[in-house]
């Protein structure tokens, strides 16, 4: 047996989520503890040295999300997060062409303008909308979702805040809110724009992480999920965490550790222990047992449930509820060194766009049947990818001179179809290389010596996520961001403020509302609902005015 | 015969029949103007062949009740009948208790969303401040009302369910197959959505509204077209067959009548439309509608995904496994979930569907079958040659026979009529069966889209009256009956 140590709260899981929990409650006065299966802390925020000298964000990749309001609480620039913004994009085409996203304002019209000049000013509408649906949700991140089911008080005055705000919209608004909310990413741009390759690039962000196709109603809410961030202010634009995505999972470690917090990593909870329906601790894989009245876990809700609690400590009807929890692996990711700085022969020396986010996919139609691929269990033969070079910013990311490629590839399948059966086991190093093969055809499209240039790179599939981080069929955000999963039905109806059935036990990470990205706002809100749990409404947690 | 009426309606599909009924039976004076030589639209039996709703009041025509047999590839061909599923043969089959508590809890809620249907969309525009903006508010809370008393569970199902897609739906609650494949099927066709496309469970609630039996027009579905017909003609309406209209009179942003392809001009203070959104615009003249909702009507999504095989028999086939009864059900082929998907995927990039989902049908009294074919393209790349046209004949013939050998023997001749062919012959815009996709993005207040979705057009005294208003396709009359109800509300008829 091994110790029995007493806190006041464990966390189960150190990813960005369950740190910021960690870190509020750690600054409430509670005594906390933070377990961590990994021999690092991060979960799908990491900075990794898989090869000597460069250091691979290997999951998440670029910074947007993650709460302002929860940044300025943390301090978390105190403990060295910085984040830095990056320029535009491009798409290329397979003729030696490209589209360029350039971020000043000019400067992208006149692009726009050399592809379709009809375009111009329907850009200037469809970003008029996405900004107007952007302010109209950001309130909701940092708020737990209101019970509609419920007569608490609580639920109502959500409830009646929701209601506040649809109706501060007024009619017209509302009614274009329910038809942004409800259309597909490929029919929002089919309306506003006549150029293929503009659409193209516009509609990754609406497929990023889901296990849908641009054409999948629901869709174009998902490109609000990556068009809500900002950095320092500036709303939509992504940036690099200096020193890769660790940087944060590091800050906020500091500030837990800083706050009295204790963190144990190299063991992972084998079960959630529970006695008479309220949770006392956890046992670890390694034997050792902590005990506390609140266990929060940072795992996805299937994971948490499923695999670490014992069934006859839950209700039936959850437990069918979350088996029903949908949470597809639909991406996979290529993390690249290079010798030096790959070519792109079509764009111009030093172009700045080269230092943002760069594809080749150049229709919808090409996406759309990227998916298709996907849903019958291969991976996509024409992959989507969002590729960027963070070295040429962030120089700590690689050696002189040498750089650092992250490229996100959609889709990918979990249970890849082989031999006429779908099976994760069916992911063997020989089809990952197959797979990376297809990805590196498809980057040679606008950069020809990309294979030349290539000193070490990791190919990670849907299952290498899940088996590393933990992420159940290695989906990003922790659960598909579909309507019958958003809001109040996330993770599952009834339980969308991060209680569970086990009294003194939450649910901290992106399965819940929210949802994922590296947003930590399921962490402070679900610190939110414990602290007011515990009387302790002194103690400040980020709410969105 | 008088040249100036109460109200013109354009178009004597079943839903302008509709609204024209609705409006002589409040003693206003109606004129219906049809291009075609008969009326009844896309309910003529070239078109269509099933009712998925009972006939509105007034309307009288003879229709029984039929069966929905799914066929399966291995001979084990499911029967459907209110909620329950068997086999063909007479076996349980396995699935039938998660089946029948799916179906019921789908029908109930459907009956609730039901209530939305009725009249116009609920809307906003008033406040919450003016009586007028309290009695909508007050219809939304009776919705509400209504799916509270569901019980916590049940709400809690309910609002899960609501917008997501019937992929999910059916498979978390049983193996994929015929049984799912019949749901899944029903669920897209006539839209432009595959099973995994979210919105998908709301169109199949759409179809259990009334319960989810299918019946079968006795007399051929232009019975139904007639007795709609009989009920405008018995209230008073005026409907003349073989004049199209040519265009709206418009002066002053006031519609003042029409005018016709005989060269003639009616008057009348209030003009109805079923035809299309722009369809409609193109009638009035564009110059007379705000830019911002000509751009609207401009991106409706429509694009019909729909064909219709009529096969012409020297006899009757044989399917196997069935016997000659069960032979005279609805048949589907849609052998699972994922081949309805996989059905979907050409359609998208403007290709023929190589294994299509098929609803088959025999009429009464008749030596045909009866096909709607799903997923085809309006228009595909390769355009609608003689090629394309017999490709797709053959695919859905070589389909049909892998399940009744011997039919291309028995084959008098075939009648297609392709999305393509449906627009050129009815005005649906797209030839789409609902005149806009029943997408989530075009129903109640965005039906068919922000700023048209209460009937009123644009100009004073103009309405839309078709499937593309509020609450959408199917025979039911309803879009046709609200509008007529919101004319009579304004006052301008």
């Amino acid at each position: 047996m091994g110790q029995h140590d007493r806190y006041d709260a464990i966390v189960a899981g150190a990813g960005h989520n369950g740190l910021t929990t960690a870190c509020y409650l750690a600054k409430a006065g509670m005594k906390v503890l933070v377990v961590e299966k990994n021999d690092w802390i991060g979960g799908a925020a990491v900075s990794r040295s898989l090869h000597e000298g460069w250091t691979y964000s290997n999951c998440s990749y670029v910074c947007s999300l993650l709460r302002r309001e929860i940044v300025r609480d943390l301090e978390l620039p105190r403990f060295g997060l910085q984040v830095i913004p990056y320029e535009g994009g491009a798409s290329f085409t397979r003729d030696g062409d490209y589209f360029a996203y350039h971020s000043d304002h000019d400067a992208l019209r006149r692009e726009i303008a050399r592809h379709e000049p009809r375009d111009v000013d329907a850009y200037d509408r469809f970003s008029q909308t996405v900004i107007r649906q952007c302010r109209f949700i950001r309130p909701f991140l940092l708020r737990s979702a209101p019970d509609p089911t419920s007569f608490k008080v609580r639920d109502l005055q959500e409830l009646l805040y929701l209601v506040k705000r649809a109706h501060g919209l007024g009619a017209k608004e509302l009614a274009e809110t329910l038809r942004f909310w409800t259309m597909s990413i490929g029919d929002f741009l089919d309306e506003h724009f006549e150029n293929d390759l503009i659409k193209a690039h516009l509609a990754g962000s609406g497929i990023i992480g889901t296990g849908l196709g641009v054409y999948s109603p629901g869709t174009a809410y998902v490109l609000l999920h990556h068009y809500m961030g900002d950095v320092d202010g500036a709303i939509g634009a992504w940036g690099f965490a200096r020193g890769g995505m660790g940087a944060i999972s590091k800050a906020l470690g500091d500030c837990f550790e800083e706050a009295g917090g204790k963190i144990v990593t190299g063991s992972g909870v084998d079960r959630f222990q529970v006695e008479g329906g309220k949770i006392i601790g956890v046992a670890l894989e390694n034997g050792d047992e902590y005990r506390a009245p609140i266990v929060a876990s940072n795992m996805d809700v299937k994971r948490t449930f499923l695999e670490h609690t014992n069934a006859r400590d839950l209700p039936e009807d959850f437990t069918r509820a979350v088996e029903r929890f949908k949470i597809r692996g639909s991406s996979g990711k290529l993390n690249i060194a290079l010798d030096a700085l790959p070519e792109f022969p079509a764009a111009p020396k030093n172009a700045s766009f080269l230092r943002g986010d760069l594809h080749c996919s150049t229709s919808l139609e090409e996406l759309e049947r990227a998916y298709d691929d996907w849903k019958e269990g291969q991976w996509s033969s024409n992959p989507y990818f969002d590729m960027l070079i963070p070295s040429q910013i962030d120089p700590t990311m690689a050696p002189p001179g040498k750089h650092m490629m992250t490229v996100f590839v959609q889709y990918a399948p979990y249970d890849l179809l082989a031999d006429g059966k779908r099976s994760a086991e069916n992911w063997t190093e020989e089809r990952k290389k197959a797979f990376a093969d297809c990805v590196f055809d498809k980057i040679e499209e606008a950069c020809p010596d990309i294979r030349q240039r290539v000193v070490h790179a990791e190919i990670r599939t849907p299952k290498d996520i899940e088996r590393e981080v933990g992420l159940t069929e290695g989906n990003i955000f922790q659960g598909e961001l579909t309507f019958d999963q958003l809001l109040f039905n996330r993770p599952v109806p009834g339980y969308a403020n991060y209680a569970t059935p086990i009294d003194g036990m939450y649910l901290v990470g992106s399965s819940a509302h929210p949802g994922g990205g590296v947003m930590a706002a399921p962490g402070a809100n679900a610190a939110r609902e414990i602290l007011r749990k515990l009387g302790k409404t002194t103690s400040k947690v980020a709410t969105a005015a | 015969m008088s040249d100036k009426f109460d109200a013109i309606v354009i178009g004597a599909g079943h839903n302008g029949l509709s609204a024209a009924a609705s409006l002589a039976a409040h003693g206003k004076s109606v004129c219906v103007l049809e291009r075609a030589d008969h009326v009844g639209g896309m309910a003529s039996d070239r078109m269509a062949h099933l009712l998925y709703n009972p006939l509105p009041r007034g309307v009288q025509a003879q229709t029984r009740q039929i069966d929905t047999v799914s066929l399966s590839p291995d001979g084990k061909h499911v029967v459907l009948r209110d909620g329950i599923a068997s086999y063909a043969s007479g076996d349980a089959h396995p699935d039938a208790k998660a089946f029948k508590t799916l179906h019921a809890r789908l029908v109930t809620y459907a009956a609730l969303l039901n209530t939305l249907a009725e009249s116009a969309p609920p809307g906003l525009d008033q406040g919450l401040t003016s009586l007028a903006g309290l009695r909508e508010m007050s219809r939304l809370a009776k919705l509400g009302i209504g799916v509270k008393r569901l019980g916590k569970p049940e709400m809690r199902e309910f609002l899960r369910i609501l917008l997501t897609n019937v992929y999910d739906l059916l498979l978390d609650e049983m193996p994929d197959g015929p049984l799912p494949g019949a749901l899944a099927s029903d669920a897209v066709r006539g839209a432009f959505a595959g099973p995994r496309s979210p919105g998908t469970v709301l169109t199949l609630m759409y179809r259990l509204r009334n319960g989810g039996s299918v019946s079968l027009p006795t007399g051929g579905m232009g019975t139904i077209a007639d007795a709609y017909a009989n009920a405008a003609r018995k209230a008073g309406a005026d409907i003349r067959c073989g004049v199209g209209v040519t265009g709206v009179i418009v002066e002053d942003d006031i519609v003042l009548g029409v005018t016709t392809s005989d060269g003639g001009k009616l008057l009348a203070p209030a003009v109805l439309s079923s035809a299309g959104p722009m369809q409609t615009m193109q009638m009035a003249g564009i110059p007379s509608f705000d830019i911002e909702a000509v751009r609207r009507a401009r991106n409706l999504r429509a694009k019909g995904t729909t064909a219709k095989l009529n096969i012409e028999l020297k006899g009757r086939p044989e399917f196997t496994g069935l016997t000659k009864e069960q032979s005279k059900s609805r048949l589907l082929i849609a052998p699972s979930v994922a081949d309805v998907e996989r059905a979907f995927n050409p359609a998208k990039y403007g290709e023929l569907p190589s294994a299509p989902s098929l609803e088959i049908v025999m009429p009464d009294g008749q030596d045909r079958l009866s096909v709607i074919v799903s997923h085809v393209p309006e228009n595909p790349k390769s355009g609608w040659t003689e090629k394309e046209r017999g490709t797709l004949t053959e695919t859905v013939i070589a389909a049909i026979e892998a399940y009744a050998p011997g039919l291309r023997d028995q084959i008098a001749s075939t009648d297609l009529l392709t999305p393509a062919d449906i627009a050129r012959l009815t005005g649906a815009p797209g030839g789409h069966w609902h005149h806009a996709e029943m997408g989530l993005d075009q129903m109640l207040t965005t039906r068919p889209t922000v700023g048209m979705a209460r009937y009123r057009f644009g100009v004073r005294g103009l309405y839309l009256c078709g499937a593309s208003a509020h609450p959408g396709g199917d025979v039911t009359g309803m879009p046709g009956r609200n509008s007529a109800a919101q004319v009579l509300l304004d006052g301008v008829a």
